[in-house]
């Protein structure tokens, strides 16, 4: 039997659901920064002609933030975030979720599923999923009757307690054996330190960019942000490091010229909630085609991904994975823990470093956890007179028009706010 | 200029300095006396008055302890008044570094970190207590503290011999150890003169064996027992130096936590009150080191911020860490 012929890539859904996107994202705005042009092509590369990236060692596929990628590096693996952004494979995945289920998660599984993925990611030798929300959890099984090797990385449902902590600490010890059984290969504390050193560089390069954003008028768009910390996802990350590090520069070079990437009076936004993903930047594109910005985030795909750093008291193996344990728990503001305090006080301070005007708040229909929180940060926020956008959404291009009526009513508002607070 | 010399503080490297300053407070404590320093006999940390040769000042609780277990009649007369006296040079030496005197000056604090050094050079990892167990044994040393006023007190009293005169000496591993840095190993035996002397000094041998084993395993495992410390902190509100911590900027991330000798919770869990100086803390300031977020924690002298985490202060400390060999 033939198989039937597949069409050329650049064809193929997939293909063209992204291209339409960085085409969206370069050509629509003017004054994109030079060193951009290596996210632009990254992006194309890699989505709109399915060209696979070099890999060093095994691939470890990752479906959330809390997989300690250090660990990964360490055994001389390579980490590859799976949270995917596509419409096409939220379709797709449809066929194991129910109907009012997140849309990220379906389309990762949708993409685990499809004989083509996008990004092209080539052979898993594991999949790592953290026991984060419900929705992940029982994915696990499912990506596992895909035929993937799958390591259930338990994850505490609260995060305060002691008890908690030292649960993680021991996840992460068995995932560290774990990934050595995997690999064939023996962690060691060279090779960890080595790790942690080019991860804290990776973060230090973030935290720079990000620092960056605070600066008013602003430099920088939030599109072309969520673009280089998407990149994160699955790029070389010492080739990531070196272009975030040539960004920060121009960036640099941009404020002191007094450059501005936006209007002066533009609405600040700060953005919070379900990750965007490419190409699902359809919220943080529809703020900035209406002429707000955002100014900085509150995410698992951008900010929380990377802000937080660990600390080490001494550089022991042994030190050395428990400091990644507690890294990548205590300071994570995911809505599946029971209190959110922590995440609070993390979007205050940001609305504050940031001088943000209002808070874009989106919630992926059917990710419970997101959408039950909503209230306690509104409120949060309300009692600090900052204006939150609610917006509960999903990969479907469909409520286009309706979310952009809504978002211009939103950076109307805050116009209008300012105006009467200068008079 | 100033923003500069700031600057170069906040990202220095603490570790270093911290070593040097307590070698030089090390020095001056246990060798001072033979450079004819002498400090009083109110200090505010455990420069041990059993070093006769060397010491450069005495720690305030042998005196407290000596001027305690006089009569009653006495006390409660004109010898309360050195009481009091003695009590406010302690105070006032206390004020200025306030639990830095730990952190910092302390030589048996100084011999804990040097032990934990050889720890470390050997491989070993170090034992931490369960929440539970810190819960419970932060309260023994005020009950040492207790013990050691109440005891020269019920002496002077007539409740109980005179060889108890000073109870915490007799089971202080400073007492036995400090003397033998200056060759002094007379207090590294038992004193049968009496059958109370026998079972106190008894005891501070067991104390100075535990000493050894859990501070070789366990980072400041004495500190946590130390009616010093509990004493200090009775007194410790008008300190002109503070540890600070702005709850607002803090991610809880547990990095000052993980860090912290002491093992105390709140310096990563505490964000309502930014008086974050607990009864156990040596003020190390190893937390303001370790702390990622700009202006979270700092270390303020008379209101003037004189240590504070910054960014770009942990991010080269910590790659510091990561270049170079196991320290």
């Amino acid at each position: 039997m033939t198989r039937p012929e597949q069409p050329a890539f650049h064809q193929s859904r997939q293909a063209r659901e992204a291209e339409s996107v960085i085409d969206q994202i370069t050509d629509r705005f003017d004054d994109n920064p030079q060193s951009m042009a290596y996210f632009y092509d990254l992006f194309r590369s890699v989505y709109c002609r399915g060209e696979a990236l070099p890999r060093k060692g095994m691939q470890i596929g990752t479906t959330c933030i809390q997989a300690p990628e250090e660990l990964i590096y360490a055994v001389g693996a390579t980490p590859i975030r799976l949270c995917n952004g596509s419409y096409h494979y939220d379709q797709i995945g449809g066929d194991f979720m129910p109907a009012k289920s997140c849309s990220l998660v379906k389309a990762t599984l949708g993409m685990l599923n499809s004989e083509n993925p996008v990004p092209r990611i080539g052979e898993l030798d594991l999949v790592v999923n953290p026991t984060t929300c419900d929705q992940k959890k029982k994915a696990s099984a499912m990506i596992e009757g895909m035929g993937y090797q799958v390591h259930d990385l338990e994850l505490p449902s609260a995060k305060e307690s002691e008890e908690s902590r030292l649960y993680w600490q021991r996840t992460v010890r068995r995932f560290a054996v774990q990934l050595s059984k995997v690999t064939g290969k023996k962690m060691t504390r060279k090779a960890l330190k080595a790790a942690m050193a080019r991860t804290a560089r990776a973060q230090a390069a973030f935290r720079t960019l990000h620092n960056l954003r605070k600066s008013s008028p602003t430099l920088f768009l939030g599109k072309d942000a969520f673009l280089v910390t998407n990149a994160f996802f699955f790029d070389d990350i010492e080739r990531w490091t070196a272009a975030v590090e040539t960004l920060n520069a121009e960036l640099q070079q941009r404020q002191q010229e007094g450059f501005q990437a936006a209007q002066r009076k533009a609405p600040r936004i700060l953005f919070t909630g379900s990750p965007p993903i490419f190409p699902n930047l359809k919220l943080p594109l529809l703020i900035e085609e209406s002429g707000g910005v955002v100014v900085a985030d509150e995410t698992c795909s951008a900010n929380r991904m990377l802000y937080d750093m660990s600390a080490v008291d001494e550089w022991r193996l042994n030190d050395m994975v428990d400091a990644l344990a507690d890294r990548y728990l205590k300071p994570c503001t995911c809505p599946i823990f029971t209190r959110n305090d922590d995440r609070q006080r993390r979007l205050l301070e940001l609305a504050e470093g940031f001088a943000a005007d209002g808070v874009v708040y989106q919630a992926f229909s059917g990710c419970q956890v997101y959408e039950m929180e909503q209230r306690s940060i509104a409120d949060a926020l309300s009692a600090k007179n900052i204006p939150m956008l609610y917006v509960e959404t999903d990969y479907s291009p469909d409520d286009m028009g309706q979310l952009s009526t809504r978002i211009e009513a939103f950076l109307e508002s805050i116009k209008t706010r300012k105006r009467k607070k200068r008079s | 200029m100033l923003a500069n010399i700031r600057q170069r503080v906040y990202n220095a490297d603490l570790k270093r300095f911290r070593f040097w300053l307590q070698l030089g407070f090390f020095v001056l404590f246990v060798y001072g006396g033979y450079l004819a320093i002498n400090l009083g006999n109110s200090l505010p940390t455990f420069a041990c008055g059993f070093n006769d040769q060397g010491r450069g000042g005495v720690c305030y609780l042998l005196p407290l302890q000596h001027q305690l277990s006089g009569s009653w009649e006495r006390l409660f007369s004109w010898a309360g008044i050195a009481v009091l006296q003695g009590f406010l040079y302690f105070t006032l030496w206390f004020i200025v570094l306030n639990k830095a005197w730990c952190g910092y000056a302390c030589p048996l604090g100084t011999l804990q970190d040097w032990l934990s050094s050889l720890r470390r050079a050997l491989g070993i990892h170090f034992a931490r207590y369960s929440e539970r167990s810190f819960r419970t044994l932060t309260w023994v040393k005020y009950g040492l503290l207790a013990l050691t006023i109440l005891i020269p007190l019920a002496i002077g009293g007539g409740l109980l011999p005179h060889s108890m005169g000073t109870p915490f000496c007799d089971i202080c591993p400073g007492r036995m150890i400090i003397p033998l840095f200056t060759g002094d190993y007379s207090q590294f035996t038992i004193d049968f003169s009496s059958k109370t002397s026998m079972v106190l000094t008894g005891l501070g041998m067991l104390i100075t064996g535990l000493f050894f084993a859990g501070a070789f395993i366990k980072k400041r495992f004495f500190c946590f027992f130390c009616p010093m410390a509990a004493l200090h902190y009775l007194v410790s509100k008008p300190a002109f130096l503070k540890l600070k911590k702005d709850g607002s900027k803090c991610t809880r991330c547990g990095d000052c936590y993980r860090v912290c000798d002491m093992e105390i919770p709140e310096i990563a869990d505490q964000v309502d009150d930014p008086r974050i100086m607990k009864d156990d803390c040596i003020m190390c300031l190893k937390c303001v080191a370790a702390c990622p977020e700009e202006d979270a924690l700092k270390a303020t002298f008379v209101g003037i911020p004189i240590f504070k985490a910054t960014e770009e202060g942990f991010i080269k400390r910590m790659n510091k860490g990561a270049d170079s060999d196991p320290s």
